[in-house]
């Protein structure tokens, strides 16, 4: 700043100390502030910068409250998971030891048990992270599974497990109890077995025979039928005849029946005659009453399994297989496709072909996603559930002579099919979440580090150091003071205060 | 008698000295007086056959005519960089204080949060309001940038009127004053005080504009513009400006009267045909030029960024693809596409290459639905190096057919309508100059669940934005003005997951595409904003476009104000060297007064002593 001398000049004198004051007060501002300045005028040439990392630090903030939020729901599944894997144990536990139990408490415990744990697995698929169900897959805003009572029970006109198992173990035994089979003769000497042209009951695997001159044929023909030959049989006790039977839910039985010198023979045993005819007689008397007995036992059961298993092997999409005809289902032939109107589905969330992994995305970081859905009908899952709602939808009557039979075929099976998928168990789906977690994990320590460099560098472009405002504003004080003062002089000094 | 000689020259002594002082005495008077200038007194010898004395021969104003020329040009420049770097400091407020919650960047990341929070949780009704809420702030912030932008351009307008309406009355007292100095004595005081007051009006028209001063004979000025048009001799010409009431986006100066929508200066002179200032780049600096330049161009340009960055948002959510499909009727081939999707400003690219050169060449062609608005520049897309063509659909398939074989004329490709609304591209078949790489189209998607992703998520107003072109202009113009969230969006934000009837709740695919298309997705800027050149044109995301456009902004104001600053320097020193010549120093006139003061006491002891001498005479 120049000041030459006392004049017109005055103005110019002003407008500088005025510029001054105006330097003064932006000093001020950004004491006060911590800006460097309050537009992007004035933030230099770096000013561009300044947008992109405010839009970076801005997506760093809600990439990380993402990570959080969805921590948080991986934990709640876990938590769920976890508890499953719990009750599956349990489950199979008490499946071994009711299995030992020989009387009709042991089946009642295992159903109070089956009972108790599919209300606790449904109870943790409904879990929910705020209002946001975790095993729906897309369809986070319903309910993933339907309730204990309508499951079971049904819901008004939709038939529900109960009704399925019954219908189905109408169709599976027929109205003689023989698991649609019919045994006669097929000729003198000749006992035959016949199946019906059905899809349920037993199906034939096999007849074999250590009796000498017996002779078996089949299974033939379609339906199959086979039979045995007893006209050039010589038969001694112990010796055996064994028809091999498939069952609705893929298991099979032996039915192995054993010859006998004695008049009145045991269970399983037939009582050699003393012709050839009569031993077919007595044979078709003992293989009616062996393969009653098994309809009873392991045919319920069996069909009990595969009804269940059309029942939770389905969705909205696809509802379940029921038995095809009118009540009574004794002549039934086939399964038809049940619709939404007459069976509930047990599953409600959303279904479709992708992984249901993929259903719940979450963007944690400008090019990277986790994948954390679930669907509570992923095999695991439906496993779970499915055997547990057999045992708990299986009524096994205190006078039921087969009770205890049906019940421990039942627990077998059971005990056997909780998780035995083959595909996938619940673990695996912990897996996934858990590499989801690492990833989550990572992404947020990267973030930390990310938003502090960022900050730091936005900081320098954006922000003061007050020690510098400080210094700064001391110096334009002096200046100004300086100025002021000869400024003063300056005017003090004029020849007319001398003459 | 001498004695008798002597009282005489004594005598005029006395008056001369006395007009000095008189003189010192203004000077002094006058020493803080804007635009006065020092007066000096020129005195010269009297002679007679019998006497000899002294008077004043005239009074003259102390000025460097040199310094003064230059003063009026930077003048002009100071007052242009002034009103400009004010102007854009006042531009830079609206958008916002960096980094503060209010600043357009921090609204965008703001919804661009939101959007994330929802592709979180995508079935949260608080989630979707989220984002609409923070939706509607942000095309909020976009119409009050708009109408910030557009109420600065009616402030210049506004203050153009006022300039010109202080240029006519300083014009009008220029020419005044040249005729009453025409009609004064040369030398005299009140002459050079008339010249004082013309050249403070003179001043005044300077910073208002640039002129030419033009001295000639007699102390008369003649002012010219710089183009050379003159605005005061004898008689002063009239400035007229038309201030326009409101200020929209669309008006623009145009020089078709019926087209424009802004004021214009005239110039009328006193005798002749009147000129349009404007049209012939007359005024170039000056307050009435940075106040043009901020309206027309600056401002302007301020509204372009702002309608683009609304244009991009609309479209970038709301564009489909049209795919076409390859067909081969040997020995021709080529490419089918289905224009029935095609709205106004939607766009069908076609990608050949000329055989010969092995060159490859870009065709768009544009749904028009106003043939007013034909033909179009190549600079209506954004798009680097193609050529544009406007197709009226108004008249049917045929009319189309016939209009794209014009424009394909001399490529050697046909289009043809097999059937339907398909437009079919075929190359020249055997004589193989020409190949067809690939037909594609872009359209407007309208529907809400139309089973994609896209959907009209910003409106223009209620309509959705497709960017036509009519014969008044693009529906760009000013569309940060009319910018919505679609109505029908923001009454149910469930529109934001369901893309289709029956997607569930959770399903994040939309609001995936909507983070990822505001965020990442890269989309071509048209040049017209300032970012970008028409064969380079600036290609990024919507954020990286904001960082350009605020950037490009701040460096503008930026060096509005250090010009400003530079100006002000080159004012000051210019300022400070005509005062050392024409201002009034205190201390000089002082020291002068003394000489004065001395020089009347000697005269007056000259009197004194004749006094002395004729008494000695009279008492011999």
């Amino acid at each position: 700043m120049s000041i030459s001398s006392i004049g017109a000049q005055s103005q110019l004198i002003m407008k500088q100390l005025v510029q001054m004051r105006a330097q003064f007060d932006d000093l001020q501002r950004q004491l006060g502030s911590g800006r460097k300045s309050a537009t992007y005028a004035g933030l230099g040439i770096d000013r561009g910068v300044t947008v992109s990392l405010n839009s970076q630090l801005s997506a760093i903030k809600s990439y990380d409250d993402t990570i959080q939020n969805v921590m948080a729901r991986i934990n709640l599944m876990n938590t769920a998971l976890g508890n499953m894997i719990d009750i599956s144990s349990q489950v199979k536990a008490a499946m071994v030891q009711a299995n030992g139990v020989s009387n009709g408490s042991g089946a009642e415990v295992a159903q109070q048990t089956g009972l108790n744990s599919l209300d606790q697995l449904l109870a943790l698929l409904n879990a929910r992270a705020g209002d946001r169900y975790l095993f729906s897959g897309r369809a986070t805003d319903t309910p993933p599974v339907e309730t204990l009572d309508h499951i079971l029970n049904g819901n008004g006109s939709r038939a529900g497990l109960k009704q399925l198992i019954s219908e189905r173990n109408q169709a599976d035994l027929g109205a003689d109890g023989r698991g649609r089979l019919t045994i006669g003769s097929g000729g003198p000497n000749i006992v035959q077995i016949d199946e019906q042209a059905t899809t349920f009951g037993f199906k034939l695997g096999s007849i074999t025979t250590n009796v000498t001159g017996a002779t078996t044929l089949g299974p033939t023909g379609s339906p199959a039928s086979l039979s045995i030959d007893f006209s050039a049989a010589v038969l001694n006790p112990g010796q055996t005849v064994t028809v091999r039977l498939n069952l609705p839910d893929g298991t099979t039985e032996n039915l192995t029946l054993t010859a006998t010198a004695d008049s009145s023979p045991g269970a399983n045993e037939f009582t050699i005659g003393a012709t050839p005819g009569q031993t077919a007689s007595n044979f078709q008397t003992a293989l009616t009453t062996s393969i009653e007995r098994l309809g009873a036992s392991a045919l319920t059961a069996a069909s009990a399994v595969a009804a269940s298993n059309e029942f939770f092997n389905a969705d909205a999409g696809n509802p379940p297989q029921r038995v095809g005809g009118a009540p009574p289902f004794f002549a039934a032939t086939n399964l038809v496709a049940g619709t939404t109107a007459n069976t509930v589905i047990w599953y409600t969330g959303e279904s479709g072909s992708d992984p249901a992994r993929s259903t719940a995305m979450a963007r944690i970081d400008q090019s990277l996603s986790v994948s954390y859905g679930a669907r509570a009908n992923e095999e695991a899952i439906r496993n779970l559930v499915q055997n547990v709602a057999t045992l708990a939808a299986v009524t096994i009557s205190p006078t039921n002579p087969n009770g205890v039979a049906l019940s421990s075929e039942l627990d077998q099976r059971i005990a056997v099919n909780i998780g035995n998928t083959g595909l996938q168990t619940i673990s695996d789906i912990e897996t996934d979440l858990a590499s989801a977690q690492t990833s989550l994990q990572a992404a947020k320590g990267r973030h930390q580090q990310a938003y502090a460099t960022l900050s730091d560098f936005l900081q320098q472009i954006d922000g003061v150091s007050n020690e510098d405002v400080g210094a700064q504003l001391l110096t334009l004080q002096t200046r100004m003071q300086a100025s002021l003062q000869i400024t003063s002089m300056l005017y003090q000094t004029s020849l007319v205060n001398y003459i | 008698m001498s004695l008798t000689q002597a009282l005489s020259s004594a005598l005029s002594g006395l008056q001369v000295n006395q007009a000095g002082i008189a003189l010192v005495a203004a000077n002094v008077a006058n020493a803080d007086t804007p635009g006065y200038t020092r007066k000096v007194m020129d005195q010269v010898a009297t002679g007679t056959s019998t006497s000899i004395g002294v008077r004043v021969s005239d009074i003259q104003r102390e000025i460097d005519l040199y310094i003064q020329r230059q003063l009026r040009i930077e003048n002009a420049g100071a007052s242009y960089a002034d009103t400009r770097a004010r102007m854009y400091s006042q531009l830079q407020e609206i958008y916002g204080q960096p980094g503060s919650d209010t600043s357009l960047e921090a609204v965008y990341n703001g919804f661009t949060t939101a959007l994330q929070v929802l592709s979180t949780s995508p079935d949260d009704p608080g989630a979707r309001t989220g984002v609409i809420n923070s939706a509607q702030l942000l095309a909020q912030q976009l119409n009050q940038l708009s109408s910030s932008i557009q109420s600065q351009r009616a402030n210049a307008e506004l203050a153009i009127s006022d300039a010109v309406n202080k240029a006519n009355e300083a014009m009008k007292q220029i020419a005044s004053l040249n005729q009453q100095i025409a009609a004064s004595t040369p030398g005299d005081a009140a002459t050079a005080a008339l010249l004082d007051n013309r050249d403070a009006y003179i001043d005044q028209l300077s910073q208002l504009m640039d002129i030419n001063v033009i001295s000639s004979d007699r102390n008369q000025v003649t002012i010219f513009t710089n183009s050379g048009t003159q605005l005061v001799g004898s008689q002063a010409a009239q400035l007229s400006f038309d201030a326009v009431g409101t200020m929209t986006p669309q008006s623009q100066w145009n020089a078709d009267p019926a087209l424009r929508g802004v004021g214009t200066i005239t110039l009328i002179p006193p005798a002749g045909t009147p000129v349009d200032l404007i049209q012939n780049r007359a005024i170039r600096s000056g307050t009435i030029a940075a106040y043009l330049q901020m309206r027309d161009q600056d401002l302007v340009q301020a509204q372009t960024q702002i309608d683009a960055l609304a244009a991009a948002m609309a479209q970038a959510l709301s564009n489909k693809a049209v795919t076409s499909t390859p067909v081969n009727p040997a020995p021709q081939a080529g490419f089918d596409i289905d224009t029935a999707g095609l709205l106004a400003g939607n766009t069908i690219t076609i990608n050949y290459t000329d055989t010969a050169t092995n060159t490859p060449h870009t065709i768009t062609l544009v749904r028009v639905d106003d043939p007013g608005a034909l033909p179009l520049p190549d600079t209506a897309t954004a798009t680097a190096n193609d050529i544009v063509f406007g197709i009226d659909f108004s008249g049917g398939m045929a009319s189309v057919i016939t209009q794209i074989n014009a424009a394909l004329a001399g490529t050697g490709m046909t289009a043809s309508n097999p059937g339907g609304t398909t437009l079919e591209i075929l190359d020249d078949g055997a004589a193989n100059t020409v190949n067809v790489d690939g037909v594609s189209g872009v359209a407007t998607e309208t529907s809400l669940s139309g089973g994609i992703s896209q959907f009209p998520l910003f409106t223009d107003g209620t309509a959705p934005y497709t960017g036509a072109i009519t014969a008044t202009g693009s529906q760009l113009t000013g569309l940060a003005a009319r910018i919505a969230v679609n109505p029908l969006v923001a009454a149910d934000p469930s529109n934001l997951i369901v893309y289709q009837p029956g997607t569930p709740a959770g399903d994040s695919t939309r609001p995936d595409f909507i983070y990822q298309q505001l965020t990442a997705a890269a989309q071509t800027f048209s040049p017209t904003s300032g970012i970008g050149t028409v064969t380079a044109p600036f290609i990024g995301s919507i954020p990286t476009y904001l960082r350009q456009f605020i950037s490009q902004q701040g460096e503008a104001a930026s060096s509005a104000n250090n010009l400003k600053q530079g100006q002000d320097v080159v004012l000051n020193s210019l300022q400070q060297r005509f005062n050392r010549a024409s201002g009034v120093n205190v201390d000089e006139e002082m020291a002068n007064l003394l000489t004065l003061q001395n020089s009347y006491a000697a005269n007056a002891r000259v009197l004194s002593a004749v006094k002395d001498m004729l008494d000695t005479l009279v008492q011999m």
